[in-house]
């Protein structure tokens, strides 16, 4: 009750929805781009009256070396707007599969014949009438197919729902409703796995009623507001069955495994609550534990993307709210502690960074019925240096002067892995 | 009588753990698969056909190797020296072969299949000579294969869903062709389905041979 009048004295709500880049990438996805990445891919939600007003996957420069560096190099439009939001790469990495959470749609561009231009070359459009679920999220690579998780379903359009899995070449294959049981509340949000202990980790949001809600109504209806997810799920993978269902309050939202060898521990935010959240193995069962505030949870800074380094010692967590950009110091993922902070926009939402981590980049849009208004209403990709001590913009794309639209979910690509 | 199967299997896998000696060290999983039987392996795309090679150069469609049997099939190049990539087959595909053949259970049910996507180098002989010792006949067939050209093989590669890139460098002088793939194994049943794909993170005898004895308790 007291989070609900929070959040509308607040005015505005963000809750974002992500899972980036580089160091955050399936595992199964081997041709990680280690060295200096050569573009930038910006999923794109089309704004009315915007240029052609459809989504659109746009391709940046980011290579200073480049003489087009932090230049838009092109885009490709779907030609539809249906609240374009995340994305994610084969296992080969050949392909970015991206869909919209309004419509069961997912869009499939070539990014191997040629890295710098990406074609648009399947839609995927049996994910509703094959699973019964709406509003593709996570696209996560497994060996030679693709795990969806869905948001919310075509029944009532409320926050149960479940995963799809398809084939590389876009054929279904099975659907995997998340539990409703045993502490379970069917919603979905991000997906995760941790090959090496056949472990899938599922964290839940919210449904299409509550997400493509103008978010000046949702906050004042007390009921809606109640529908938001509470849970993480641990997983057989092998056996794509829930295990084990942690209480894990206020939205928990992207879920990142450490990279470093050896580590079998993830972490995740909790939007609404601004906690941190540690799952790790404990006595031979695994466990979900709180582990630390991101700012002050009264404020409701909402932290919507949050990107781990590679050797798992550090995290950046992106606030919506406070337009805030922060380091957590993950040396004892038990313990994290926040380090640094840079205002970086009016608004901001993911957060994606090179392998080496010594480049950061960030878009500005939530949801389009979420973001701010107004001049507060910025919409950009802004690239900015790390040196460990300073984040230093290099760079910025501003989206709404390039007619492109609101920017959401960024992959990194490189010239090296183009196709043969 | 599930259960029975996975503890034999179990067995097996202990049994012959001292007969490794000689070979390399799998590292043990790190986790318990669940028991077979238990789950389900998705039907994920039928396996391709097309012609191959066999080590007397003979050629036959691929179906020949990948039907009426389950199948562990691997796509690999023989001078790959990645210890990640097509190498870590080899020890493991060894344990694969000698586990099912002290089965009963097994042993008529399963074989391997290694292809190359590489026909520039690895022609028949070269698979030959790869081979060595494991062409021999057994309980378990373990068949050695490659293709007439990268024409006969794209097609398979392709059905497969296996990324291969060819690239062409001169170093000093002398041209040298370097191949970057993500290495796929992969599990087909009888009718010629593919129903696991295993990676390097999980390719281990304990999955496969639980994943053949679960193909074998749908029957």
């Amino acid at each position: 009750m007291i989070l609900m009048l929070a959040l509308f004295m607040a005015g505005v709500l963000g809750v974002a929805t992500a899972s980036a880049d580089e160091t955050c990438n399936s595992p199964y996805i081997t041709k990680l781009i280690k060295g200096q990445e050569d573009y930038v891919y910006v999923w794109t939600l089309g704004v009315e009256g915007l240029g052609d007003g459809s989504d659109k996957l746009v391709t940046i420069d980011v290579n200073p070396k480049s003489k087009s560096y932090g230049k838009v190099l092109g885009s490709v439009s779907v030609g539809t707007r249906g609240e374009a939001h995340h994305m994610g790469l084969t296992d080969d990495r050949r392909f970015i599969w991206a869909g919209g959470l309004a419509e069961p749609k997912i869009h499939v561009f070539d990014i191997g014949t040629d890295p710098a231009k990406p074609k648009l070359v399947q839609t995927i459009a049996d994910m509703a009438d094959k699973s019964g679920y709406l509003g593709p999220h996570t696209y996560y690579a497994l060996p030679g197919r693709m795990l969806v998780q869905a948001l919310s379903n075509t029944k009532d359009k409320g926050g149960v729902t479940g995963m799809a899995l398809y084939s590389n070449k876009g054929e279904f294959i099975a659907s995997y409703p998340m539990p409703t049981d045993n502490g379970g509340d069917g919603y979905g949000y991000d997906l995760a796995v941790n090959p090496k202990k056949n472990v899938l980790l599922t964290s839940s949001f919210t449904g299409y009623t509550n997400y493509m809600r103008p978010l000046g109504e949702l906050v004042k209806d007390a009921e809606a507001m109640k529908k938001f997810g509470n849970t993480m799920v641990a997983w057989d993978l092998k056996a794509m069955k829930p295990k084990k269902v942690f209480a894990v309050p206020g939205a928990p939202l992207e879920i990142r495994w450490s990279p470093k060898a050896g580590d079998n521990w993830a972490i995740t935010a909790a939007a609404l609550t601004s906690k941190l959240w540690l799952v790790k193995e404990d006595k031979g069962e695994w466990q979900a534990k709180e582990v630390g505030t991101i700012a002050d949870p009264a404020k409701i800074p909402l932290p919507v993307d949050i990107s781990i380094t590679r050797d798992g010692k550090g995290l950046w967590v992106n606030t919506f709210m406070d337009g805030t950009t922060r380091y957590f110091d993950l040396s004892k993922p038990d313990a994290p502690k926040e380090t640094y902070t840079k205002v970086t926009g009016k608004q901001v939402n993911m957060v994606s960074q090179s392998w080496d981590g010594k480049r950061v980049y960030i878009t500005s849009s939530l949801l389009a019925n979420w973001d701010k208004g107004g001049a507060d209403n910025e919409q950009f990709l802004r690239g900015f240096t790390w040196d460990g001590k300073e984040l230093k913009p290099a760079f910025e794309v501003d989206f709404a002067k390039e007619k492109l639209g609101r920017a959401h979910h960024m992959k990194l690509g490189a010239r090296s892995l183009k196709s043969s | 009588m599930r259960r029975t199967g996975a503890a034999a299997l179990a067995l097996a896998w202990l049994a012959a753990a001292p007969v490794l000696a000689h070979e390399p060290i799998i590292a043990p999983l790190d986790y318990e698969p669940p028991a077979a039987g238990t789950y389900t392996l998705e039907h994920i795309l039928r396996a391709p056909d097309g012609e191959v090679l066999d080590l007397d150069g003979r050629p036959a469609p691929l179906v020949r190797f990948t039907r009426d049997r389950i199948t562990v099939l691997g796509l690999i190049y023989t001078t790959c020296i990645d210890p990640d990539g097509c190498p870590r087959t080899l020890p493991i595909f060894d344990a694969i072969r000698r586990q099912a053949a002290a089965s009963p259970r097994l042993r008529d049910h399963v074989r391997l299949v290694t292809l190359s996507f590489d026909p520039e180098r690895d022609s028949p002989a070269a698979m030959r000579g790869y081979a060595g010792g494991r062409a021999r006949g057994g309980p378990v067939p373990w068949h050695f294969l490659t293709t007439r050209s990268a024409r006969a093989l794209a097609p398979l590669l392709d059905g497969f869903g296996q990324d291969v890139r060819v690239d062409v460098v001169h170093v000093g002088g002398s041209r040298r062709r370097e191949i970057s793939h993500v290495l796929k194994v992969f599990l087909i049943d009888p009718g010629g389905v593919v129903r696991e794909i295993y990676d390097s993170t999980f390719l281990h005898p304990r999955t496969v041979l639980n994943d053949v004895e679960t193909l074998l308790l749908e029957r």
